[in-house]
C-alpha cells in the first residue's frame, strides 16, 4: 500500500511538472521543472528497486543532459528571459492533439487485459553487467558496441560545429562588431 | 557462433568502422597542414570497401538474434555503398573548397561513414533495440552535417529542424514500440507478433511506430520538414538525405512489413494505401509550383516515395523485388540530377530554375546528364526509370490494386509536365544571362559518369531484375 | 514489493506525459524549449519500457536495457541539437527566438 501511495505521488509530480515545464513562460523555470520530472522518474525507478537504472537516470539525464541544457540557456538567454505565449492556433491544435491522444490511449488501456505477472525480474546489477557483455542469446553486446559509434559520431559532430565557428567569431570580435552578449542584453 | 563467423559475416560493418577509426587516427596524428591528404585516402578506401561489398553475402543470425543478414540484405547494403560512393565523388570539389579550409573535411567523411554503418545495422536489425540505434545513428549525424555550412543561416536552420523533427519522430516511434511491447512481451523480431495481432492496443502502437518511420521516408502528411531541410542543407547532404537515407528506410520498412508485421497486413495495407495516394498526389501538386531546383527535386522525391509504396503494398517476392529494383534506379537517377545541380552550384552559385534557361548552349554535357536524369524520373521509355515504374505498377496490378493504379498513372502524367519544364528551358530557350561554361573536376565527372552508366545499363540490360527477384525469392 | 501498482495506471501516466510533451513541441516557439518538450516525450517512452519489463514480462531484461540505450541516444541528440542552436545564435546575434525559429509552418 505504501508503494502505491508513493507511486501516485510520483506520478502526480511527473504530470504536474511536465505540464508546468511546457507552459511556463520563464525558460529557466521550465528547465527546472523538467529537472523535477526527470528526478521523479529516477525516484520511480528506485521505488521499483531498479537502483542501477535510477542512478544512471540521475547522472546521465538529470545530471548531464540537464546541465547541458541549463548552460545553453545561460549562454543564449538573459536569466529572466520570458518565453512568448503561444498563439491561439498552435495552442488549440496542441490541446486537440493531446486530448485526442490521451482519450484514445485511455480507452486502449482500460479495455486491454494485460498479462499477469509471472515470476520476478532478475534485476541484480551483476546480472545486468553480465548481460551487457554477453554475445549469445539474450546478450546485449552488439547494441552496446554500436551505441559507442553513435556517441563517437556525436562527439565528432559537436566538436566540429563548435570549433568551426571560432574563426568566424574571432573575425567578428576583431572588426569591432558588438558581441553577442551585449546585443542580447540591449534587447531585454 | 565463433569469432571467425563474426568477422566474416559482418565484414561490411567491420570494414566501414575500420575506415572510420583510421580516419579518426589520421585526424589526431597527421599534421594540420597535411590534413588534405586524408581526402584521397578516405575515397580510395571506400572504393575498396564498395568493391568488396559485391562479394555475395551469406544468410546468418548472430548475437542471439540481434543481428541477422542474408543475400538480399547484403545486396541492399551494396546499393547503399554505391550511392555513398557517388556522393563522395560528387562532393569532392565542395569538400575541398568549403570544408577543408575550416578543418571540417575529415569530420565530414567520418560522419558519413558513421551514418552508413548505422544504415547497415538498421537493415540488419534483429530486434527493436538494434533497430532504434541504427535509426538514430543514420539520422543524427546527418542533422549535424546539414548544419556544416556554419556561416549560412539556411544550412544551420536545416540542421536544427532535422534534429528536432527526427527527435519527435523517434520519440513517437519509441512510444509505439513500448505499447507493442506491452502486448507482445518481446522485442525480438522473431516471433514478435505470434498470436496478438488482433489486439487494438497493438494496432495503436503499430500506427505510432509506422508514423515515426514515415517521417524518415517523408511520406505525406509527415513530409513537412523535407522541403525546407533539402533546400537549406548543402547539396551533398541533400542527396544523402533524399537518396541514401530514404533508400535505407524504405528497405527496413519493407523488411518489417513483409516479415515481422505480416499478420497485421489488414491494418498496414489500409494505412499504406492512404499514405500512397496522399504522398503521390500532394508531392506532385507541390512540385508543380517550385522554382528552386533543390526544392523541386525534394518534392519530386516525395512523390517518388509514394510510388515505392505500391510495391510494398503488392507484397510477396515480386513486390519486394520491384521495390529494390526501383530504389536501385532511383539512386542513379536522383544522384545524377543532384550531381548536375552541385556542379553548377560549385561553379556559379546558382540553383534557381530560371537560371537554367539556355543551359544546353553553354554546358551541353551537364544539361544532357540532367535531361537523362529527368527523363528517368519521369519514366519515359528508353531509360531505366520507365522500367522501375513499370515493374512497380505491374506488381500492384497483379494484386488487384486497380483504383490505386489509376491514381498513380494520373500522377505520372502530371509529373511528366513538371519534369519537362526544366528540360524545355534548358534545351529550347535562350537566355540573356546564361550560366557560364563550367569545367567540373575529374571526380565530379566520374560521379556523373557512374550515374549515366547506371541509368543506361539498368534500362537496357534486363538480367538485373531477375537477379533481384532471385534474391527476394530466397528471402521470403 | 510494488504490490498493487497496475501496469495500466503506469501506462496512463506516461501517456499523459507523452501527450503533454507533444503539446509542448507543437506550441513552443523557443528552440531550447522545444528540445525540452522532446525530453519529456522520450522520458515517457523510457519509463514504459522499464515498468512493462518489471511489472509484466519478467523473463529477460530487454526493456531495462532499451532504456539504457534510450538514455545514451537522448544525450547525443541533446548535444547535437544544442551545438547547432549555439551556432545559430552565433550567426544571428540574437536571442529572440521569434527571429530564429522558422520551424513553424
Amino acid at each position: 500500500m505504501t508503494e502505491r501511495i508513493i507511486f501516485y505521488i510520483l506520478a502526480f509530480i511527473m504530470i504536474v511538472f511536465s505540464l508546468m515545464s511546457v507552459t511556463s513562460t520563464k525558460i529557466i523555470r521550465s528547465a527546472i521543472y523538467l529537472l523535477g520530472v526527470l528526478m521523479a522518474t529516477a525516484g520511480l525507478y528506485f521505488l521499483f528497486n531498479l537502483n542501477f537504472l535510477g542512478a544512471i537516470q540521475l547522472t546521465v539525464y538529470a545530471g548531464g543532459i540537464m546541465v547541458l541544457i541549463v548552460i545553453a540557456i545561460l549562454l543564449t538567454h538573459h536569466v529572466g528571459f520570458g518565453l512568448p505565449v503561444p498563439d491561439k492556433k498552435h495552442m488549440i491544435l496542441g490541446w486537440l492533439a493531446a486530448m485526442i491522444g490521451i482519450t484514445i490511449s485511455f480507452f486502449q488501456f482500460t479495455t486491454h487485459t494485460f498479462k499477469p505477472k509471472i515470476g520476478n525480474l532478475d534485476d541484480r546489477v551483476s546480472k545486468m553487467g553480465a548481460d551487457m557483455l554477453h554475445y549469445g542469446d539474450g546478450g546485449f553486446v552488439l547494441p552496446f558496441e554500436v551505441i559507442s559509434i553513435l556517441l563517437l559520431a556525436g562527439i565528432i559532430a559537436a566538436i566540429t560545429i563548435a570549433k568551426g565557428g571560432i574563426p568566424h567569431l574571432k573575425k567578428r570580435l576583431k572588426s569591432g562588431q558588438p558581441t553577442t552578449v551585449s546585443s542580447s542584453t540591449k534587447k531585454q | 557462433m565463433n569469432w571467425i563467423d563474426i568477422v566474416t559475416i559482418m565484414r561490411d560493418e567491420w570494414s566501414i568502422i575500420g575506415i572510420l577509426i583510421l580516419l579518426l587516427a589520421g585526424e589526431i596524428l597527421v599534421d594540420k597542414k597535411q590534413l588534405s591528404m586524408l581526402i584521397p585516402i578516405a575515397i580510395g578506401l571506400f572504393v575498396l570497401h564498395t568493391a568488396m561489398s559485391f562479394i555475395p553475402g551469406d544468410k546468418a543470425t548472430l548475437f542471439g538474434g540481434m543481428y541477422r543478414t542474408n543475400e538480399m540484405m547484403h545486396f541492399m547494403k551494396a546499393i547503399l555503398n554505391v550511392a555513398v560512393l557517388i556522393i563522395l565523388f560528387q562532393s569532392y570539389d565542395w569538400v575541398k573548397t568549403t570544408l577543408l579550409p575550416n578543418g571540417m573535411a575529415n569530420a565530414f567523411y567520418m560522419l558519413l561513414f558513421a551514418v552508413l554503418s548505422g544504415m547497415y545495422f538498421l537493415i540488419s536489425a534483429g530486434d527493436f533495440i538494434m533497430f532504434f540505434i541504427g535509426f538514430e545513428l543514420s539520422t543524427l549525424p546527418i542533422a549535424a552535417m546539414a548544419a556544416f555550412q556554419l556561416k549560412e543561416m539556411r544550412s544551420t536552420e536545416a540542421g536544427i529542424k532535422l534534429v528536432l523533427l527526427a527527435g519527435l519522430a523517434s520519440g513517437i516511434m519509441l512510444y509505439g514500440i513500448s505499447l507493442m511491447y506491452a502486448v507482445t512481451g518481446t522485442l525480438y523480431f522473431d516471433g514478435f507478433l505470434s498470436a496478438y495481432y488482433h489486439e487494438p492496443l497493438l494496432v495503436f502502437g503499430f500506427i505510432l511506430f509506422l508514423s515515426g518511420l514515415a517521417f524518415k521516408i517523408s511520406l505525406v502528411p509527415f513530409h513537412f520538414w523535407a522541403p525546407d531541410v533539402y533546400e537549406g542543407a548543402p547539396i551533398a547532404i541533400t542527396s544523402l538525405l533524399s537518396v541514401v537515407s530514404k533508400a535505407a528506410s524504405v528497405f527496413i520498412l519493407m523488411i518489417l512489413l513483409l516479415t515481422v508485421f505480416k499478420d497485421l497486413s489488414d491494418a498496414w495495407k489500409m494505412v499504406l494505401y492512404i499514405l500512397a495516394v496522399l504522398t503521390m498526389t500532394i508531392g506532385n501538386l507541390f512540385a508543380l509550383r517550385q522554382t528552386n531546383m533543390k526544392r523541386f527535386l525534394a518534392f519530386s522525391s516525395i512523390a517518388q516515395a509514394g510510388f515505392i509504396l505500391l510495391g510494398i503494398l503488392a507484397g510477396g517476392a515480386v513486390g519486394a523485388a520491384t521495390v529494390i529494383y526501383f530504389v536501385l534506379i532511383y539512386v542513379f537517377t536522383n544522384l545524377g540530377a543532384f550531381g548536375v545541380i552541385q556542379a553548377i552550384k560549385d561553379e556559379s552559385g546558382k540553383e534557381d530554375m530560371t537560371d537554367y534557361t539556355g543551359l544546353y548552349r553553354t554546358n551541353p554535357k551537364l544539361s544532357l546528364v540532367l535531361v537523362l536524369a529527368l527523363f528517368s524520373l519521369a519514366g519515359i521509355p528508353p531509360v531505366a526509370g520507365f522500367f522501375g515504374k513499370f515493374f512497380l505498377f505491374s506488381a500492384a496490378a497483379g494484386k488487384g490494386y486497380y483504383i490505386l493504379l489509376i491514381i498513380a498513372v494520373i500522377n505520372v502524367t502530371i509529373s511528366l509536365y513538371y519534369y519537362l519544364l526544366p528540360i524545355r528551358a534548358m534545351l529550347l530557350r535562350t537566355s540573356d544571362t546564361p550560366i557560364p561554361t563550367t569545367k567540373s573536376g575529374n571526380m565530379m565527372r566520374i560521379g556523373l559518369l557512374i550515374c549515366v552508366a547506371g541509368i543506361m545499363i539498368l534500362g537496357l540490360y534486363s538480367p538485373v531484375y531477375s537477379f533481384v527477384l532471385g534474391l527476394t525469392q530466397s528471402w521470403l | 514489493m510494488e504490490t498493487g501498482i497496475q501496469i495500466g495506471d503506469v501506462l496512463l501516466v506516461t501517456s499523459i506525459m507523452f501527450f503533454i510533451g507533444v503539446y509542448g513541441f507543437v506550441t513552443r516557439k523557443n528552440l531550447i524549449a522545444v528540445l525540452m518538450s522532446l525530453e519529456i516525450i522520450i522520458n515517457a517512452a523510457a519509463i514504459n519500457f522499464v515498468l512493462i519489463n518489471k511489472l509484466v514480462f519478467t523473463t529477460n531484461l530487454h526493456g531495462v536495457f532499451f532504456t539504457f540505450f534510450i538514455l545514451a541516444v537522448a544525450a547525443v541528440e541533446v548535444a547535437i541539437g544544442l551545438v547547432i542552436i549555439l551556432n545559430l545564435y552565433r550567426l544571428k546575434d540574437s536571442i529572440d527566438p521569434e527571429e530564429i525559429t522558422t520551424l513553424k509552418h
